[in-house]
């Protein structure tokens, strides 16, 4: 069957028929109150979709499908978003389009930009930065200090440090054989990471510091000639995990929410519990866009928008949702798989893992299967940041998709 | 390969393996779990789909409403007609806390919800509000009064239901709470040690005490090879371990017949262990002991534990209901029915029939064997002991005149307190009409002295006020 | 109205999404298949343009064996239906092990790095060979 002939530009019209369908829906979903955004944001989503996905087709050889997929996600999301609060959904869409910008900038950066693997102290020096200037102007929301106001924006700076972090390791490994001349490097390199870690949970961001967590064992796992730091990195983090359980009592309750929330459904319990009856309730086909009722789940569009989408996309959405993610970070490996280049391997594979990670963290956590952190999904939530984050992402893994070492002779 | 490139898969095959589990898991939640937490009172989904439906009533099966709704405005208001008298059957439903009893497991019957969720949906839009279907109990109200006035206000239940059918005609479980204004007094309900939301005779366990010889006495019928005869001399010692009987009172020289009908402990405990675990365990879970019951309501499963590495003294002591033993209320009026039934013991059923709104019928309830406990000629040697244990022997408290009433007695150690009055039994003993398990909980009275009374009160308003319906 | 239709729609949407993710497993699929097929030794043209930038058919990959045309004819080894392509366009030959491109007297040129090519030319891994706006990358690792 996988055989059959296949246009290469079917998904970017099953996207265009989706999205259409979806709009026509929402239109006649609110015929009696219209506000005035439906058409923009129509227009506006079909044209940012498409024009960025045709112009990507002009401009690089590199993955067909990555972008594909992550404006398909965005659709499905914003769709959703607009759905629970049109205001929310049209800052969205700006956020998106700027998102989209920064992935094209990211892009060209990463593609025309030489010496990127030469600039390890900056990168650890920016990431200190970040974290200081954190710590100083932060904000406090939900219990985590992790936002921080500039020129009137709200902006999480651990969002960009973890693309930092990507950067770092990629570096550290491309000059592995210099890097292992100096005396305990790789131990040097694990302190840096842990010191990130470490400053996350004292942000009490518990989510961000798990995914920084995975992006630096995962690419430790591969790269790390001395395998004993791999069972080193993995008994620390189950001694830190155990001390971090004993010491701070929010990380009790997230583990006592997490094993019976029904206990705590008054209080503690109240958002995964609300979430999980959002998702029983949508069933497999669930309610129908704008038949259920999202706006019962706190953060319905921020952490909790998978639920809002299983209850009136159902649960067979939600499962595409998921083999979307899966699709990306296979894309992701495969890119890092066909990458000769070394340095931009590990870009590839830093970031594949970490939306492999975020998307897990976030999905398992409203579903009840593992605690739940904070974080937002990518490319489907609403949030500034993220959004930025993401795409900025996206146009690094997508810049290492094409063939460096003969655009370096070309030139 | 590389050693890079095999790492590097491996990374990968971890994610599939992530995700892959997520699918999985969230089937396997849609399919196993959703629908109870869907049903959780603290979804407020639950409450918007009843807006639209206007809940069913509930009566008994002589047609008085017990509870029902009625439109109040823009929203639709339950009433129950009668406070507290219900508040275990019935139960009740409330948006702040929810819903308990019958108002809960028929949740989707009272309000007209299809199991087909596609169904429910087209329903909807074709009408978006009406009436759901109603509920006729086994329930015979005045009994059902006569039985809670009869336990007068103490610690207790009662179960009263038709041997041969399974209908329940009266279950009472004190202390009790009102329904109708659970807002007023839900906190004091809450926090009364005495735990008046639970239901006694579907979820309180109980040790039997001599009740529980009832299943000794067919265990040592069927083990041919036991000696029947046995002289008693007050106390009986099974492994270093002293049993005694009530008041330490010598029966001298009996057989199986005179020993239960004056209850003697040593002879049933030395039974016990002669009979072996393994016969008494398969005996008594003949009596749905140790095995799921499906009722109207949840009901708690009894238990004797037999297998495994049980000690004699343990067995000696379940042989008088003893030990570990515990039970339902609603067990052992099924026990009783076994025997008055000729050892089939039926399914007990609590709603006779689901009416829609238009008065048709939808459903009803049939009768069902669940266990076939004995056969006949064991199922009346054993009523014989029971009717002479009314007669002549502890239960004489529950003689009546023109009918003969077959029972049994208990009297329940209680390590936490004071002892359990106990009584089990129908009437009348020929055809059997009626039985009946009694308990006083912590009643520090004998079954004769506190059981047995209530249940001669309880059969003469039964026999002479419900309407039987199958001629005899 | 409203309601009947986003009954229906949701129905639509689930099976759209679930198109869209077969279809990209599939291209993803004849993808690694193609890569496969001439992978497995040998010499091979690989397609730089990303695939779905060009409006006719084309492979991804092309295994050169011991040798190829290429043209706008039907009986080409590589056929390319754009008016760029010359009917016959150029061929590669294999001649004791070394591979050499030699233009066909087309009318657009053939470029080799660059650079149009004028006589018969010997080919090295890596080197890239265009047509019209199409270009090819020369792999040969068995070298």
């Amino acid at each position: 069957m996988l055989d059959t002939n296949i246009r290469p530009s079917t998904p970017r019209r099953l996207l265009f028929l989706y999205e259409i369908l979806a709009l026509i829906l929402l239109f006649i979903y609110q015929k009696d109150n219209l506000d005035q955004y439906i058409i923009g944001i129509g227009i506006g989503l079909i044209l940012l979709v498409h024009i960025s996905n045709y112009l990507l087709l002009k401009i690089s050889k590199g993955d067909n499908y990555i972008f594909l997929i992550a404006t398909m996600l965005m659709s499905i999301g914003l769709i959703m978003i607009y759905r629970i609060d049109s205001q929310a959904g049209v800052r969205q869409l700006m956020w998106l389009a700027l998102g989209i910008f920064f992935f094209y900038i990211s892009y060209f950066l990463v593609r025309y930009l030489k010496g990127l693997n030469r600039l390890i102290y900056i990168y650890i020096g920016l990431a200190y930065f970040l974290f200081i200037l954190t710590f100083l102007l932060g904000k406090r929301t939900y219990g985590a200090i992790n936002w921080i106001r500039v020129f009137g924006v709200s902006f999480q700076p651990a969002e960009i440090t973890k693309l930092i972090l990507i950067f770092i390791l990629a570096s550290f490994y491309y000059q592995y054989e210099n890097f292992k001349e100096m005396k305990y490097s790789s131990y040097i390199l694990m302190a840096i990471a842990y010191s990130f870690i470490g400053l996350l949970f004292l942000q009490r961001d518990l989510g961000m510091a798990v995914i920084f967590y995975a992006i630096f064992l995962a690419i430790q796992f591969i790269y790390e000639e001395d395998r004993k730091l791999i069972l080193l990195n993995i008994g620390l983090a189950v001694l830190g995990a155990i001390i971090a359980y004993q010491a701070f009592s929010h990380v009790r309750i997230r583990v006592a929410t997490w094993i019976d929330p029904w206990q705590y459904i008054d209080d503690k319990g109240y958002q995964i519990t609300q979430s999980l009856f959002a998702i029983a309730e949508g069933g497999f086909f669930g309610k129908g866009l704008g038949l259920g009722h999202p706006h019962f789940i706190p953060l319905a569009y921020n952490d909790f928008i998978f639920s809002a989408i299983c209850e009136e996309l159902g649960v067979f959405t939600g499962m595409g949702i998921i083999m979307l993610f899966l699709l990306l970070v296979y894309r992701g490996f495969k890119i890092a798989l066909g990458q000769s280049n070394l340095f931009y391997r590990i870009l590839a594979l830093g970031i594949s893992t970490l939306f492999g990670v975020q998307s897990f963290i976030i999905l398992g956590g409203v579903l009840k299967v593992i605690p739940l952190t904070g974080i937002t999904l990518p490319f489907v939530a609403y949030g500034g940041t993220s959004i930025l984050s993401s795409f900025i992402a996206l146009g690094i893994l997508q810049a290492a998709s094409e063939d460096f070492e003969w655009r370096m002779s070309d030139d | 390969m590389t050693s890079e490139n095999r790492r590097i898969i491996l990374v990968l095959s971890a994610f599939c393996i992530l995700f892959v589990g997520l699918v999985g898991y969230l089937s396997y939640f849609q399919v196993f779990k959703a629908e109870a937490v869907k049903n959780n009172s603290y979804n407020k989904r639950l409450w918007i789909n009843e807006e639209n439906v206007l809940r069913g009533s509930i009566m008994d099966r002589n047609g008085n409403v017990l509870a029902y709704s009625e439109k109040d405005g823009e929203t639709n208001k339950r009433y129950y007609k009668y406070g507290n008298l219900y508040s275990h059957i019935i139960g009740y439903s409330y948006r702040e806390y929810g819903k308990a009893g019958l108002e809960l497991e028929y949740n989707n019957v009272l309000l007209d919800i299809s199991e087909s969720a596609a169904l429910n949906e087209l329903k909807n839009l074709v009408l978006p509000s009406s009436v759901g279907n109603n509920l006729k109990l086994t329930i015979d109200h005045s009994t059902q009064e006569k039985a809670r006035s009869l336990l007068n206000g103490r610690k207790g239940s009662i179960v009263l239901m038709n041997p041969k059918t399974g209908e329940i005609y009266a279950m009472v479980s004190l202390p009790d709470f009102n329904v109708a204004n659970l807002n007023e007094n839900w906190k004091e309900i809450t926090e009364n040690p005495d735990s008046p939301l639970l239901n006694r005779a579907t979820q309180g366990l109980y040790t039997p005490g001599s009740i529980f010889k009832m299943v000794t006495t067919l265990g040592v019928l069927e083990s041919f090879s036991l000696d029947l005869e046995y002289n008693c001399v007050g106390s009986t010692v099974i492994d270093g371990y002293k049993l005694t009987d009530y008041n330490e009172r010598a029966h001298g020289k009996l057989n199986l017949h005179d020993a239960f009908v004056k209850s003697c402990n040593p002879y049933f405990a030395e039974k016990a262990v002669v009979m072996g675990k393994d016969k008494f365990g398969e005996v008594a879970e003949r009596f749905m002991i140790n095995k799921k019951i499906h009722f109207d309501l949840p009901v708690k499963t009894s238990q004797f534990p037999y297998k495994g590495n049980v000690e004699e003294t343990e067995i000696a002591a379940s042989g008088i209901g003893q030990g570990r033993v515990v039970v339902t209320p609603l067990n052992m009026a099924m026990m009783a029915s076994a025997i008055a039934n000729e050892g089939e013991m039926v399914k007990p059923i609590l709603v006779k029939e689901i009416i829609d709104k238009d008065g048709r019928i939808l459903k009803v309830m049939d009768t069902e064997v669940i266990s076939t406990v004995t056969g006949p000629s064991v199922a009346n040697t054993i009523k014989d002991m029971m009717v002479d244990t009314v007669k002549a022997g502890t239960g004489t408290n529950a003689r009546i005149r023109n009918v003969t009433v077959a029972g049994k007695t208990g009297t329940a150690e209680n390590p936490s307190g004071k002892s359990h009055s106990w009584f089990v039994g129908f009437a009348p003993a020929e055809a059997p009409r009626l039985a009946i398990a009694v308990v006083l909980e912590e009643a520090g009275v004998t079954g004769g002295q506190g059981a047995a009374p209530i249940a001669r009160d309880l059969f003469i308003h039964g026999l002479n006020n419900i309407d039987f319906e199958e001629e005899y | 109205m409203f309601n009947i239709l986003s009954l229906l729609f949701k129905y639509i949407f689930i099976i759209i999404i679930y198109m869209f993710i077969f279809s990209i497993i599939r291209l993803i699929y004849l993808d690694i298949k193609g890569m496969n097929n001439t992978a497995l030794g040998g010499a091979y043209l690989k397609l730089v343009n990303r695939k779905d930038s060009i409006p006719f058919k084309i492979n991804e990959y092309y295994s050169i064996g011991e040798g190829l045309t290429l043209g706008r004819r039907g009986d080409n080894d590589i056929v390319i239906k754009d008016p760029y392509v010359s009917k016959d366009h150029f061929q590669i030959v294999k001649d004791e092990d070394e591979y050499f491109l030699e233009d066909l007297n087309s009318a657009n040129g053939t470029y080799l790095n660059g650079e149009r090519i004028q006589d018969v030319v010997p080919l090295k891994d890596g080197d890239r060979i265009r047509v019209g706006n199409i270009d090819f990358l020369f792999v040969n690792k068995g070298m």
